[in-house]
């Protein structure tokens, strides 16, 4: 047994071992931070009392919007074919999801009472409905996943009960999703004195909304490329080329309405006046929007595995911009307040917390049959099995 | 959901021209409320010294909670810590809070206050003195300051005597009650003979961000709502037309079996017949 697990953990890749180092670290100062305070450990302050943590959340959380698009796409939808890559992306969307909690957790100033969401509701407030929102649609997820934790184990007989209920599952995840991935979006209705006009708008929940939709997309594309690289495991391009197709239509509604509520409540002008603002702001619309919009837009580039991958990454960098500028970078400064600059600690929790990530996927990548309805890369002759028993 | 707020019952107007930046008030808050001195509960803010020597001048207020008649920070906060009372007054719950921080953002005045170097930190803003009001007399800071720069009293009384003075003094204020609408109207009023943004006040809209809070998250029951219901839709009618199409296509597999079927027995039949 013991030189069973040796061998096990002699057979690892070696990048194993550097993600579990990072989660070790990040997981001592996430406790030190837990013990000495806020105020010792970041470079929040009452002029910023949200930095990069709020902004990893809100990015992760786009970005986990993969699953629930794809659910809505295979289940509600019925696009079967899509189905390869549903057990992927869930666990993508709860990892994500799971490492957005600790992270919120971590930012409580009296994390002692992170409980009290559940107790003490205000309806009004855009914040409880997301905590409320995060915790169910991570439950929902979990639900989604099971059948690949219990597939291998005595366990397995459920799997049938618990596959009758996915479809009202996956509608309750989806209608949730909706909800607070447009909800994270109200967050800054309110922090209007804060926020730079060209983000603060009431259309923020929509745009959150699509934009979710674009990252989700292209995280399942670009992580069809790269669990081809550490597993060796990928989804027919015919598949990614699929999703892709989706990509310029949804851009595009999101580029039009971006602009057309500048135009409409006579902002456009800060487009081009607004200095370093100005600058990240045509970041977002050239590098998230407009580049990948034309990429996708062409026939070669959604069949070929690595353009494809390098429009996911355009995509998924112009929404974390986006939520990056919505938190931090686009947060206007206060009278003679230095701009906030994350403390090391912060950045060692969350490097520490994503790694973890990583580390968590690939451990169960490894041991679940996570992949099963993938094809095998180096074998092309192994057929994917693309329509499951679903039904 | 409309702007329509009730007017609370209690307000305070501060006079910028009387004000000497002597700091009694913050002095005598951080005794009563046991805040540390600078930046708790309330603060100073000011021109700073401006003009040419010899005729320079510099303007002060103090600057606390402006108690909302639709407080920003209550429609923000994730537990319903911040409320506000039926006097107008905006209190703080500091057994629920969970320290979050939104309410630090969403304030268009900028009052929240927290002390990140506490472990437990908790939220920290002026509650009118809530507890000096039960017994009859004036908040801590109104009581205190020695040129009478703070009163206290009702709030229609504070806002007319804000007019009164405006008008019975040509010259001296501008023709600006800070606080009557910021925000879509507060229970602190000031007047100031400089432009208030000179004095390092926020200068907020005319209606309360709260408002535009309210507006999107009372539509989330709606948004879930038709969320669940169009799924359901797209999910059955899909199944329908896929089920129906199915059902076609077997019968249609049937009808062409059936005829093959028919034309081999006609087929036999004449056989059967030649033979005959």
């Amino acid at each position: 047994m013991q030189k069973k697990i040796i061998d096990e953990l002699r057979d690892m890749p070696k990048f194993v071992y550097v993600l579990a180092m990072l989660v070790a670290f990040g997981g001592a100062v996430g406790i030190y931070r837990l013990y000495a305070g806020l105020g010792a450990t970041t470079n929040l302050s009452k002029a910023y009392p949200w930095g990069i943590w709020i902004s990893f959340d809100l990015s992760t959380v786009a970005l986990s919007g993969g699953a629930f698009t794809l659910a809505a796409l295979v289940y509600v939808f019925h696009m079967h074919n899509l189905h390869a890559a549903v057990r992927p992306t869930v666990l993508a969307g709860l990892l994500g999801y799971t490492s957005v909690l600790i992270i919120l957790f971590m930012d409580l100033g009296r994390w002692d009472r992170a409980y009290h969401f559940l107790i003490y509701p205000n309806l009004n407030s855009a914040l409880f409905e997301v905590s409320w929102c995060i915790a169910l649609y991570s439950s929902i997820l979990v639900y989604e996943l099971s059948p690949v934790l219990l597939q291998n184990t005595k366990w397995k007989g459920a799997i049938p009960v618990l596959e009758k209920y996915t479809v009202p599952m996956v509608i309750a995840g989806v209608s949730l999703s909706t909800l607070h991935q447009s909800s994270l979006g109200t967050l800054f209705i309110v922090m209007s004195a804060r926020l730079h006009p060209l983000w603060h708008s009431m259309l923020l929940p929509i745009f959150f909304l699509i934009s979710s939709l674009a990252s989700g997309l292209a995280l399942i594309i670009a992580g069809a490329t790269v669990s081809r690289w550490v597993f060796k495991r990928s989804l027919p391009q015919k598949l990614i080329a699929k999703l892709g197709w989706f990509l310029p239509w949804i851009l595009g509604v999101y580029l039009v309405l971006k602009l057309g509520e500048l135009e409409v409540t006579d902002e456009l002008h800060y487009l081009f006046t607004s200095g370093k603002y100005s600058v990240l702001f045509i970041s977002e619309l050239v590098f998230g929007m407009i580049i990948p919009i034309i990429m996708f837009s062409r026939k070669e580039v959604r069949h070929s595995r690595n353009a494809s991958m390098i429009g996911a990454f355009f995509v998924m960098a112009g929404v974390v911009l986006n939520r990056f500028n919505a938190s931090w970078f686009a947060i206007q400064p206060l009278q003679g307040v230095e701009a906030y600059k994350p403390h090391w600690m912060e950045v060692a929790i969350l490097v520490g917390v994503a790694s973890g990530v990583f580390l968590a996927y690939t451990l169960i990548g490894r041991y679940f049959p996570l992949f099963d309805e993938t094809i095998k890369i180096d074998e092309p002759k192994h057929a994917p099995k693309l329509i499951a028993a679903t039904e | 959901m409309s702007t329509h707020t009730t007017n609370g019952k209690y307000g305070f107007l501060i006079d910028v021209t009387h004000c000497i930046d002597c700091r009694a008030c913050n002095v005598a808050c951080s005794v009563q409320n046991e805040v540390s001195m600078d930046s708790t509960r309330i603060w100073m803010n000011g021109t700073g010294v401006v003009g040419k020597y010899p005729d320079l001048q510099s303007f002060t207020a103090p600057f606390h909670c402006m108690h909302c008649n639709d407080p920003s920070c209550a429609s923000a906060c994730t537990v319903g810590a911040l409320t506000r009372d039926h006097d107008g007054i905006v209190r703080y719950d500091e057994d629920r809070c969970i320290g979050c921080r939104y309410c630090i953002y969403a304030c268009p005045f900028q009052v929240p206050n927290m002390d990140l170097n506490e472990t437990m930190p908790l939220i920290v803003k002026c509650d009118m003195c809530g507890d000096r009001l039960d017994e009859g007399e004036q908040p801590a800071c109104a009581a205190t300051c020695p040129p009478g720069a703070i009163q206290f009293g009702r709030r229609e009384d504070m806002l007319a005597e804000a007019n009164r003075l405006i008008n019975e003094n040509p010259g001296k204020y501008i023709h600006h009650i800070y606080g009557e609408h910021e925000n879509g109207g507060t229970s602190t009023f000031y007047i100031s003979p400089v432009p208030f943004e000179e004095l390092g006040f926020p200068i907020p809209g005319a209606t309360s961000s709260a408002y535009y809070n309210r507006l999107v998250t009372h539509g989330t029951p709606a948004v879930f709502g038709a969320a669940a219901v169009s799924l359901s839709g797209i999910y059955l009618t899909i199944k329908n037309v896929q089920e129906e199409t199915a059902e076609e296509a077997r019968a249609a597999v049937i009808r062409s079996a059936q005829a093959a079927e028919s034309a081999r027995a006609a087929e036999r039949a004449a056989a059967t017949e030649e033979e005959a």
